[in-house]
């Protein structure tokens, strides 16, 4: 992954980045002992707090580990198990159309920010702190307070579909429903990060292009496409790779939205909540270590992907 | 469609804008009504609130319930806790994600790469997995129920390295390449030059580890075992009952939990808007 | 018996039957010095510790405060604190789990049913039948059912605090509007479908059902009708499950066929909302509930709201008891002082302080009174009657395992998209794996 990051890109952007003119121009020199300093108690810290429990969940998925420490080699057990484990593809499944969902949150990000950085344009301010307080939240009440607002019988979203007629589901226990359900929350909490660093992002694209554009007559919508989304491209990467990471995280809404004993639990729960449930409920804590082995394997080669191909699509100024 | 546009120097006609204002109050008005609702529930009634339908807007307005909340728990003591570990992560992590990402950035070492990756791929492991071995070493460290102990894990940030390096790699090189012939040490080339530099990124780290610290529930619920030990996600997450639920006091607390969060967004917006979106690039 | 060391002490018992009896002899020496090995005396009132009592329930902290008050004017140098944590989202056991895996267990705290197995044989807990044997505690005094929950493996683990047990309540005003007869101790199952068929018609349209219960767990529900069928959970040595016997899938089958007739709300709909809200709100006429939603009941519905035993199956009425127990780990810190906590937790003053409360029900018996004078009219008298003769709270040493079993297939029974007996046929066969991996 790092040569991903720090290798120079091959598509037809040319290297911009800093620290490549750098390797070329002091190849062979290097810094001496200060890199080690700088970095060191981040290593340290890193290796005693994650690298560790990392190496030991490793270890632990490769046994019968007792639910009060104890544990007893076992080979590859576990990961049989795993294999055959008709609950993994589907919760795989749920995640990607969760993450899928609440990827939408982008390209909506980006037009409202559109809207918010139109010069002159009042209340940007204002709205953006509106937008932002869904980030600041915490789960555990505003959890409650979806879960009325989907609830089939008495919801307000139910109220208004029937206006027009429409008799809407039982959203938070209907197999697929309950999936949109939660996405739709996932994606309103991350609203508020989305659009900052968009605004941002946006903010930092020189005038001067659209002008130039707007001599040369070119619609708004057109600067839009042309101008806009291309510059922007960073920043939709940065948003993409933190918003796959956090759909691997989905657990505290599930919990608080669906309850423990739910109709559409299988075709809506995430890798993380079948390893809380064999950790701590089903007490079979070496199968959970197995999982949680394979949730780090997933998001790594996830992220490794995006990495390779954003050479393709980021434009980096 | 035309309102999608985007900054232009000369101004956009008024009627413009009426459009804009729409599309954005509309989206805001989404966004915010969970919370309004979260605001009737506060000032209602246990019973109004679990009543089916539920009410729109409670009979009699109960304001008592954000003074409730002082006797259900101990929210000062909770409030000074949050702050202090908020603070004390937000600084442990600026001082060394910093320093991390600029060595990451600007130094070159042997093995800079591998060490990176490793780090990298610690930002993606869900923190439950690291509960139990993360709780025995701190209870080895003899740090259980003491800030240190709720703090510890939470300084180390692969996130917090992966951004800063992401911003010191946007710098250009000609200053630190100046301070470098008058014979400045990395150290110095890092406080005097390039950490002011990359103030928009510490700003950035900075209030999304507030965020992160604040929220926090499952490891200090964890590691916390005393009152005196408790954050407010805590605190919080402790009104809630096993079978019936204090609703409007839960809301109520979450709402003064939340209060200064917002009040600190609202005044660093500026430096926090320059700052998270520059996180965006390269 | 004080002049034995430890591992002497260890041997003999090993030997005897009844290390009880041995411990009864009497001891008169340096306190502790016996607690592993079950002794107990009541320890010199001037012992100084400090410990922690770890609860999930928020609302008890008041009273249990009271209650540590009380004691302190027995013990005034045994300091407690009191940690709440969430049962909610499983928060509490996460918690108690990763403590224990690190031997950091707080020196008192509350034990449930499902879990007290699992932390007994796994030899967490520290055997109390010390404290019964110097007649600290009394084990008559608590209904047979809940003391058989925490006696594991011939042992006393946890001395009971509390109790819930199951009851009918109903709406009088809404039963009596659709002229149906008011529920009575001697309805059967046959009255209870016809009669909430019968109230679920009359309201059609209004959104109203019949009855309602919470099939997102058994305890109030489906525990209760697969005794009532006279099958089991599981079976009393706790190897094996009960799920495929034709009892227990009648029990199970008579809630997918209150929901089939239209007589109960569907299982979307009791997921979506709280059973015990649904009929609160008026949005049903009759309810199977636990005796702990009674006070809320009471106090959202008042006179409306009467109470009766459950209804006859083919075979009994009989409800299913849960109850806590304050437990002590096993490598206590200070055993004197938390035997002597849990001692005083046991008794008629604590148990008597709790029942004013309102909360629960207490488990020491002579006490409840005052908590069903607390609801006056109610007929909450039904719930002290149903622990009687209840059956104890099915569990084994892994109950989680199978418990998310029952989580998962048994909502698909009750919504008709799987047959009933082909899902509790299944639910017995993942539950016997899991059983077999218990031993």
């Amino acid at each position: 992954m790092s040569r991903v990051l720090t290798a120079p890109p091959k598509a037809a952007v040319p290297p911009r980045d800093p620290s490549e003119k750098a390797v070329r121009r002091r190849s062979i020199k290097r810094d001496g002992i200060w890199p080690w300093v700088f970095i060191g108690p981040t290593v340290f810290g890193m290796g005693l707090f994650y690298v560790w429990p990392v190496l030991q969940t490793f270890y632990y998925s490769f046994t019968k580990w007792g639910v009060f420490g104890g544990s007893k080699f076992i080979g590859i057990e576990n990961y049989v198990r795993l294999l055959s484990d008709s609950e993994i593809p589907q919760s795989l499944l749920n995640t990607a159309l969760y993450t899928a969902i609440v990827l939408l949150g982008i390209p909506i990000a980006m037009v409202l920010s559109a809207l918010m950085e139109t010069p002159g344009m009042k209340l940007a301010g204002f709205y953006r702190t509106l937008y932002f307080i869904p980030y600041i939240t915490m789960p555990a009440a505003v959890g409650i307070v979806w879960r009325l607002i989907f609830n089939g019988d008495f919801g307000p979203i139910n109220w208004f579909l029937s206006l027009f007629g429409i008799q809407g589901p039982y959203w938070t226990s209907t197999p697929g429903f309950a999936l949109v359900a939660v996405a739709l929350v996932g994606l309103w909490m991350s609203m508020g990060f989305n659009l900052i660093i968009m605004g941002a992002g946006m903010r930092e694209i020189p005038r001067e292009m659209y002008e130039a554009a707007e001599m040369d007559g070119a619609s708004r919508l057109r600067q839009f496409f042309s101008i806009t989304v291309p510059l922007l491209t960073p920043s939709i990467f940065f948003v993409s790779v933190l918003t796959v990471i956090g759909g691997f995280q989905l657990f505290d809404l599930l919990y608080i939205m669906m309850g423990k004993s739910n109709l559409a639990m299988p075709q809506t729960q995430s890798l993380v909540y079948i390893f809380y449930n064999q950790a701590f409920l089903q007490n079979d804590k070496g199968y959970a270590a197995a999982i949680g082995i394979l949730i780090l394997a997933v998001i790594a080669i996830l992220t490794f992907i995006q990495f390779r191909v954003q050479k393709r699509w980021v434009n980096y100024v | 469609m035309s309102s999608l546009a985007i900054p232009v120097g000369r101004p956009v006609k008024r009627g413009r804008h009426v459009l804009a204002h729409i599309v954005l109050g509309g989206g805001a008005l989404l966004m915010i009504m969970p919370l309004l609702y979260q605001v009737v529930m506060s000032i209602s009634t246990n019973e109004e609130v679990q009543s089916t339908p539920p009410i729109i807007w409670p009979s009699v307005i109960q304001w008592h319930n954000f003074a409730d909340v002082f006797t259900m728990m101990n929210f000062g003591s909770s409030l000074k806790v949050s702050i202090l570990i908020t603070v004390i992560r937000v600084v442990g992590q600026v001082v060394l994600c910093s320093l991390a990402g600029y060595a990451f950035a600007r130094m070159h070492f042997r093995g800079r790469g591998l060490i990176l990756a490793l780090i990298l791929s610690l930002l993606m492991v869900p923190g439950q997995l690291f509960l139990i071995p993360q709780f025995q070493i701190i209870q080895s460290l003899g740090w259980l129920n003491t800030i240190p102990g709720i703090v510890a894990p939470g300084i180390f940030s692969a996130f917090g390295v992966f951004l800063m390096r992401q911003f010191f790699m946007g710098l250009p090189d000609e200053l630190e390449d100046a301070a470098r012939m008058d014979g400045a040490n990395p150290f110095q080339i890092f406080t005097k030059i390039m950490l002011p530099l990359a103030a928009n990124g510490v700003w950035a780290l900075a209030i999304i580890t507030v965020l992160w610290s604040w929220n926090d529930l499952l490891w200090p619920l964890v590691i916390a075992s005393t009152q005196d030990a408790a954050p407010l996600s805590v605190g919080l997450a402790n009104l809630q009952g096993e079978h019936s639920n204090n609703y409007p006091i839960l809301m109520a607390a979450s709402i003064m939990a939340m209060a200064p969060i917002l009040v600190l967004f609202i005044a660093l917006q500026k430096k926090v808007m320059a700052g998270i979106g520059r996180s965006g690039l390269k | 018996m004080t002049n034995l060391n430890r591992r002497t002490f260890l041997s003999v018992a090993a030997l005897a039957t009844a290390t009880a009896t041995l411990a009864a002899c009497g001891n008169n020496g340096t306190p502790g010095s016996g607690a592993a090995a079950g002794d107990y005396a009541a320890p010199p009132k001037d012992i100084s510790a400090e410990l922690t009592y770890a609860i999930w329930g928020a609302a008890q902290k008041p009273f249990l405060q009271e209650s540590i008050d009380e004691f302190n004017k027995e013990y005034p140098n045994i300091k407690i604190s009191i940690d709440v944590t969430p049962s909610k989202g499983g928060a509490y056991w996460t918690k108690i789990q990763t403590l224990a895996s690190s031997n950091t267990l707080p020196d008192v705290f509350w034990m449930n049913g499902p879990k007290i197995k699992l932390y007994a044989q796994n030899d967490q807990l520290l055997p109390l039948d010390g404290i019964v044997a110097a007649k600290a505690v009394d084990l008559a005094n608590y209904p047979q059912g809940l003391v058989d929950l925490y006696t594991v493996d011939g042992k006393v683990y946890g001395i009971p605090k509390d109790y819930d047990s199951s009851a009918i309540f109903y709406s009088k005003s809404l039963v009596a509007a659709a002229g149906v007869p008011e529920p009575t101790a001697d309805w059967t199952w046959e009255d209870l479908k016809k009669h909430s068929v019968e109230l679920s018609k009359f309201y059609e349209g209004k959104g109203i059902h019949g009855v309602t219960a919470d099939l997102t767990g058994g305890q109030t529900s489906y525990y209760n009708t697969i005794l009532g069928a006279g099958g089991v959970v599981i079976t009393k040595d706790g190897k094996k499950s009960g799920y495929d016997s034709p009892e227990a899938i009648e029990g199970v089958q008579f809630w997918r066929d209150l929901i089939e007739a239209g007589a109960s709300p569907s299982m979307q709909q009791i997921t979506e909302t709280y059973s015990a809200d649904l009929f609160r709100s008026g949005k049903a006429a009759i309810t199977m509930e636990a005796s702990y939603e009674a006070g809320a009941t009471f106090e959202a519905m008042g006179d409306d709201v009467k109470v009766v035993p459950l209804p006859k199956g083919p075979v009994s009425n009989q409800s299913v008891i849960h109850g806590l127990a304050n437990v002590i780990p096993a490598n206590s810190k200070n055993p004197d002082a938390a035997r002597a906590f849990v001692a005083f937790l046991a008794g008629k003053k604590a148990a008597e302080l709790q029942s004013a409360s309102g909360q629960v029900i207490s488990a020491f018996k002579g006490t409840q009174q005052a908590w069903v004078d607390a609801l006056p009219g109610m007929g909450a008298q039904a719930f002290l009657d149903a622990a009687e003769s209840a059956s104890p709270y099915p569990a084994s040493k892994n109950s989680g395992a199978w418990g998310k079993y029952e989580q998962d297939l048994l909502p698909p029974a009750f919504a008709g998209t799987k047959p009933v007996a082909d899902s509790a046929k299944e639910l017995a066969t993942k539950m016997n794996e899991a059983l077999a991996q218990e031993a």
